[in-house]
């Protein structure tokens, strides 16, 4: 599954730390999302949703 | 930077170590008290380390419910897949091993430190296959994190 997360995050000026500790994940976790190399469940995805503010579907692609 | 919410901050490293070491300490402690208050001939020796080592292992068990729940999804699925394929690999391990001593029935050529009598014989092996597993456990563990980075 492809992701914008480091595009949001960039776009935030946030660090992988910041969003870390908003989605209550580790600084490790945040970094095997954004490689695309770990898809979140679903209550996460919603979680991600809700920080950047936009709809899941913005965020995540199918890849 | 642009406004971010805050959540609740997960322990550190140091809590973690923190509960490790207190584990450990507990383990010691019922090793202690098993050698002190088990030290009896009989069913009733046998009872009374038991009932101490279960009360350690009831203790370590709240520690690891308590870790479980800190830890993110992704760090549980690391462990998860660990158990799975790295754990079943290191019985499957002490398997072969285990049925190879049974099907040739050769006990001389485990290594002396395995024990002499039954009993002694018996804790070496499964204490094998927990030690293979775990070996397995940490190498898959290890192998998962380095495919997801």
């Amino acid at each position: 599954m492809n992701n914008r997360l480091k595009v949001l995050r960039a776009e935030r000026d946030w660090s992988q730390a910041d969003l870390a500790h908003a989605l209550g994940v580790s600084r490790q976790t945040v970094n095997a999302l954004e490689t695309g190399r770990y898809d979140p469940s679903l209550p996460l995805a919603f979680k991600i949703a809700h920080v950047f503010g936009q709809p899941i579907e913005s965020i995540f692609a199918e890849g | 930077m642009n406004d971010l919410p805050r959540r609740r901050r997960a322990p550190g490293l140091g809590v973690f170590a923190l509960v490790m070491l207190l584990t450990a300490l507990l383990g010691g402690l019922a090793g202690f008290g098993s050698a002190f208050l088990g030290d009896q001939p009989g069913a009733v020796g046998f009872g009374i380390t038991a009932v101490i080592v279960s009360a350690a292992m009831a203790l370590g068990f709240v520690a690891c419910v308590w870790w479980w729940r800190q830890i993110d999804e992704a760090a549980r699925e690391a462990h998860k897949w660990a158990w799975w394929w790295g754990g079943s690999a290191g019985m499957a391990v002490g398997a072969v091993l285990m049925l190879t001593v049974m099907q040739t029935g050769d006990s001389g050529a485990l290594p002396a430190s395995f024990g002499s009598t039954p009993g002694e014989i018996f804790a070496s092996g499964i204490l094998s296959i927990l030690l293979f597993q775990v070996v397995g456990y940490a190498l898959a563990w290890a192998g998962w994190w380095l495919k997801h980075r």
